[in-house]
């Protein structure tokens, strides 16, 4: 029996009646998605605030202007870590958020144990170089960042000038970093992840890298409150805490994203099911006058917080406009609706004619009102990444398996263009992975396989041309072309959710909503397009300051109300 | 030079990719070099030596050209075994089914080093496993031997051949018990213990794996065939700035 021990009591997971995987693999569901409580960035900030993880200035070696090198000591249970910062003068045209990139305003790394000469001299020489340098395997997050000019700007000379922010300035873009690649597992000579299995600090995907984006946002926060006192002297204010929790750490993410998320579909499916147990864990319950009350409050909260949103995208300019009409329409009504529900699960399935963005919505914050039962769910997101094929199966057995679970692919005719219009190839700039049109594009012969629509249909066409008692081993000795294809396919028709129901070819697939799944699992917020393939969030927007680390919930956040003066906002909030 | 298991991993399968083979599967096969290479054993130069044979093979399966109880011979044609081996793994499994013991005789292949950690999975499985090999060059014989209960295989070399089979041949038996290897091991000249490579393999992921330069280099380039250069239509395929 699969038990997941919550607070104060357990909850069997194998008798949560999951949905479907054809409406949880969805992709425009899954393009819809929000940060919930399970979200990396969530988990790892209760971590910290549980293990009590302290963060100390090491090192703060900067000019007039803001430019040189800092350290921060992040203290856990079990080991010290340092977060390398490295600050550099760059002029506005070399500001650019694409991997092709050569430059950024700054670099960092995360590093495990101390930090020797020796060690700080490589780093020096070889961090702010990225992908074109060649780290010490102490590195465990590689990254870089670059400044929202207009916001830091305005944040350094408001402050200086012994005045707060404009909120509205701030609003805009909610960050004053930006990051534009957070490497971690291995790449370009880094620590890999394999052997973190056995750190009780990192041992969860992405968590290095969420620790990293994290600590880099006290470093923004503390180097505007820096910049300022130089530049003002005695008249300069500090950040007021209220809008240092509202500025996150911006991102920019592009297509890079997208291949993982097919490459790596055992990890997929972990933190989807993972997270739809979680997501079950909460529907059965029963609904009670208190939690209505708390749900309400998070509805308001999240309608303030979409009204607030600023977007340069239509598209999504426009779902988030009918998220604030749907969620205000509900929750006006809610108190006299809910009395038609016994459980939260007939409640979602009674506005499941909302748009996808506000079911996600209600989720998430249906989420935030059964910690002791959701928390529990967050530590199941790591996952055996072999594909496999069976013993003593036969053919039948694996068409059984297509038919049943790749519907979505093999009803798919690839004779049609627009169902295979698209390829998806590396560039030989930094490799990054871009989109072409077939037969007008060059490339589509250095085509990348991210066609598993494709080939699963491939592979059902074959097998329907073989004896079906034949054994699936016999038929791939002589049939090798279909190995790897068979393996995903009986791998995650097995699994709980499987693969991402998305032909990624198809002329009208946004890989927008790969890039949002990811990203919302990591505990993005505040999900800004710049074009259908590149898309600029924040992380820890509104979440606690290092010094103030907390496990309640920061869902959704709001731009802050300063009418109410907090008597001392002179100190820095990292000591 | 230092590298990550994970870079291994990465480039090995770009290069394979490169390659446009229709046999062959690129996540298993960078495993098989990672492994290889994490174990000390030259994954990297073993791959790029099976580079040029694996681009100008045959799309073509595999023949069985004998087959009893208990023995198979397959006939790999002259192909690079990492393309074959792990569907001739399964299905040998399955025709072993509850047999103590079972040959598997591989004819006409090459890379045979690419085995190694196919082989290493059998532990999973409880089976135990000796493969053989004789080569044209010193060592003439190598000898692995997997033991029930243990991750990592022994292995013997011998700078003399030992049984006079064809250079491009290989044998691996699979046994439900440990195979008795005393006589076989009898005149080896050198070996690499279990013991030594669980140490090169914990050694590996704690302090990165030393690749040679050149061998990393050559791999690099493999694996930059699967690059498309760059242009105006390619740029925008980004999303634009």
């Amino acid at each position: 029996m699969n038990l997941v021990h919550a607070s104060n009591e357990s909850i069997d997971v194998a008798t949560l009646s999951l949905r479907s995987p054809d409406v949880v693999m969805n992709a425009e569901r899954l393009g819809a998605m929000h940060q919930t409580r399970i979200s990396f960035v969530r988990t790892l900030l209760r971590k910290i605030d549980r293990e009590k993880w302290t963060l100390s200035r090491h090192l703060w070696d900067l000019d007039d202007n803001g430019y040189g090198q800092v350290i921060y000591r992040l203290q856990t249970p079990e080991y010290k870590y340092h977060l390398v910062v490295f600050c550099n003068e760059l002029a506005d045209d070399e500001r650019n958020d694409r991997v092709i990139a050569q430059k950024w305003d700054v670099t960092f790394g995360l590093v495990f144990g101390e930090i020797g000469q020796e060690l700080l001299d490589n780093l020096k020489a070889n961090v702010p170089l990225q992908e074109a340098g060649r780290n010490s395997n102490m590195v465990m997050v590689l990254a870089r960042a670059n400044k929202s000019v207009r916001v830091f700007d305005h944040i350094v000379s408001a402050l200086a000038d012994g005045k707060q922010p404009d909120l509205d300035v701030l609003a805009q873009v909610g960050y004053i970093l930006r990051t534009t690649a957070v490497y971690g597992n291995g790449k370009f000579g880094i620590y890999d992840f394999k052997p973190l299995d056995h750190s009780e600090d990192f041992n969860q995907s992405f968590r290095a890298q969420m620790c990293a984006v994290y600590l880099l946002r006290e470093f923004s926060l503390d180097w505007v409150d820096f910049l300022a006192k130089k530049k003002g002297g005695s008249k300069t204010v500090a950040l007021h805490p209220e809008i240092k929790r509202y500025l996150g750490i911006g991102n920019a993410t592009g297509l890079g994203m997208a291949p993982y998320l097919i490459n790596h579909p055992c990890v997929v499916d972990q933190w989807l099911t993972t997270r739809e147990e979680a997501v079950q864990a909460t529907l059965v319950c029963a609904i009670e006058a208190e939690k209505t009350e708390y749900f309400e409050s998070l509805l308001k909260r999240a309608i303030q917080h979409f009204t607030e949103i600023v977007t340069i995208n239509e598209q999504q300019a426009t779902l988030n406009a009918t998220v604030v009409a749907e969620l205000t329409s509900l929750q006006s009504a809610l108190m006299t609706t809910i009395e038609d529900y016994t459980i939260w699960a007939e409640f979602l399935q009674a506005h499941n004619h909302l748009s996808f963005e506000s079911q996600e919505v209600i989720i998430s914050c249906l989420m935030e009102l059964y910690p002791e039962r959701v928390d529990s769910f967050q530590e199941k997101v790591n996952a055996d990444e072999n594909l496999i094929l069976p013993k003593g199966k036969v053919i039948q057995d694996l068409l059984n398996v297509l038919e049943s679970r790749y519907q979505w692919a093999i009803t798919i005719d690839f004779n049609e263009p627009e169902n295979s219009y698209w390829f998806w190839y590396r560039s030989v700039d930094k490799e990054e992975p871009r989109m072409g049109v077939r037969g007008q594009e060059p490339g589509d012969d250095r085509e990348l396989s991210l066609d598993i629509a494709r080939q699963a249909k491939n592979l059902y066409l074959a097998l329907q041309q073989a004896d079906p008692q034949q054994l699936i081993s016999e038929f791939m000795l002589s049939k090798p072309k279909y190995r790897s294809i068979a393996r995903r396919v009986w791998t995650m028709g097995h699994k709980k959710m499987g693969d991402i129901q998305m032909n990624v070819l198809h002329k009208n697939a946004p890989p927008m909503h790969l890039l949002r799944c990811k990203l919302s699992m990591f505990g993005a917020t505040k999900f800004d397009p710049r074009s259908d393939r590149w898309v600029r969030i924040t992380l820890f927007q509104g979440a606690p300051l290092f010094s103030e680390v907390h496990s309640d919930e920061w869902l959704f956040p709001l731009l802050p109300n300063l009418s109410k003066e907090e008597p001392s906002i002179k100190e820095s909030s990292t000591q | 030079m230092i590298v990550s298991h994970n870079e291994i991993v990465a480039m090995v399968y770009k290069a394979f990719t490169g390659m446009h083979r229709e046999v062959g599967e690129a996540d298993v096969i960078a495993s098989m070099v990672a492994e290889l290479e994490m174990a000390g054993l030259d994954g990297v130069r073993h791959f790029n030596n099976a580079s040029p044979y694996i681009l100008t093979e045959q799309d073509t399966p595999i023949d069985i050209v004998h087959q009893e109880t208990g023995a198979i011979r397959f006939d790999l044609h002259g192909s690079s075994l990492i393309c074959h081996l792990p569907a001739i793994m399964d299905y040998a499994l399955e025709k072993m089914g509850d047999l103590d013991h079972f040959q598997i005789y591989l004819m006409n292949c090459h890379n045979r080093w690419l085995a190694y950690s196919e082989l290493v999975k059998l532990a999973d499985n409880g089976i135990a496993c000796l493969a053989k090999w004789d080569n044209g060059t010193v060592p003439k014989h190598t000898l692995l031997t997997l033991n029930q209960g243990f991750v990592y295989p022994d292995l013997y070399f011998f700078n003399e051949p030992q049984d006079n089979y064809n250079t491009n041949d290989m044998i691996i038996e699979l046994a439900t018990a440990n195979f008795d290897i005393e006589q076989e091991i009898e005149h080896f000249d050198h070996k690499i213990s279990t013991d030594e490579l669980f140490a090169t393999h914990q050694r590996s992921w704690k302090e990165g794996i030393h690749v040679d330069d050149e061998q990393w280099a050559i791999l690099k380039k493999t694996a930059a065939a699967i690059l498309v250069e760059n242009s105006e239509a390619s740029s925008k395929g980004a999303g634009g700035v």
